[in-house]
């Protein structure tokens, strides 16, 4: 069962992503068209959408040939996507005018101040995230598709 | 006579035919049942170390403490 690894690995790459918009969908639908909350989160909800399921799929793909004939931790692979992601949604959100920085800290949609003591915080839970997500869920995804 | 000569090509297709094919194994060619323990020894091996439980635990209490970093990660993740 050697034939196809990327398109497989591609497939187990997108399944969290994909099951983590349901939540995100659900979070916007009950937030703004039901409890009518002032905020434009429908301004920087649909690109990230689009691409972030994509990517995951394509770093799997990457993962699958970086561990081609060396030892690589798909934890540390996991890790490292945040890296990527973090600074693309901190460039779209500057751009879409939905983040502002502050001295004091980073404001979101206007209405979420963290200061960067927090933010940062933020960031290292989100990497932990990946990290554990990697490590367990899209590690036995590639396990049941027989390219772990 | 007919039945005769049906049979003969019968007894003649089958001697062909085992002639043909290649044998079927019945048994394997090996014992497979120590590879089979060595997989299982290998799934009971991956038990979640305590430091991915310590790194799961510390993110939730960080989320129950600061829930504003809530919104942040939807955002970004």
């Amino acid at each position: 069962m050697n034939t196809h690894r990327y398109v497989r690995a591609y497939m187990a790459g997108i399944v969290v992503p994909t099951l983590g918009l349901l939540v995100a969908l659900s979070a916007f639908v009950t937030l703004r068209l039901i409890l009518h909350f002032p905020v434009p989160i429908e301004r920087a909800i649909a690109f990230p959408m689009a691409i972030v399921p994509n990517l995951w799929g394509a770093w799997n793909m990457l993962y699958v040939r970086l561990r081609q004939g060396r030892h690589w931790g798909i934890g540390l692979h996991g890790l490292l996507l945040p890296v990527l992601l973090l600074p693309m949604g901190f460039l779209l959100g500057r751009a879409l005018g939905v983040l502002e920085t502050t001295p004091h800290g980073v404001t979101y949609f206007g209405a979420v101040a963290l200061d960067y003591a927090h933010w940062l915080t933020g960031v290292l839970i989100g990497m932990s995230m990946y990290y554990l997500m990697w490590k367990y869920v899209v590690n036995a995804l590639n396990e049941i598709l027989g390219i772990a | 006579m007919s039945q005769n000569v049906n049979d003969d090509e019968e007894r003649k297709l089958r001697e062909f035919l085992r002639s043909s094919l290649p044998r079927v194994d019945a048994e394997p060619r090996r014992d497979l049942w120590p590879e089979m323990l060595r997989r299982m020894d290998v799934h009971e091996q991956r038990a979640v170390p305590w430091f991915d439980w310590a790194l799961l635990g510390l993110a939730a209490a960080c989320l129950a403490f600061v829930p504003r970093i809530i919104p942040m990660l939807l955002y970004h993740l």
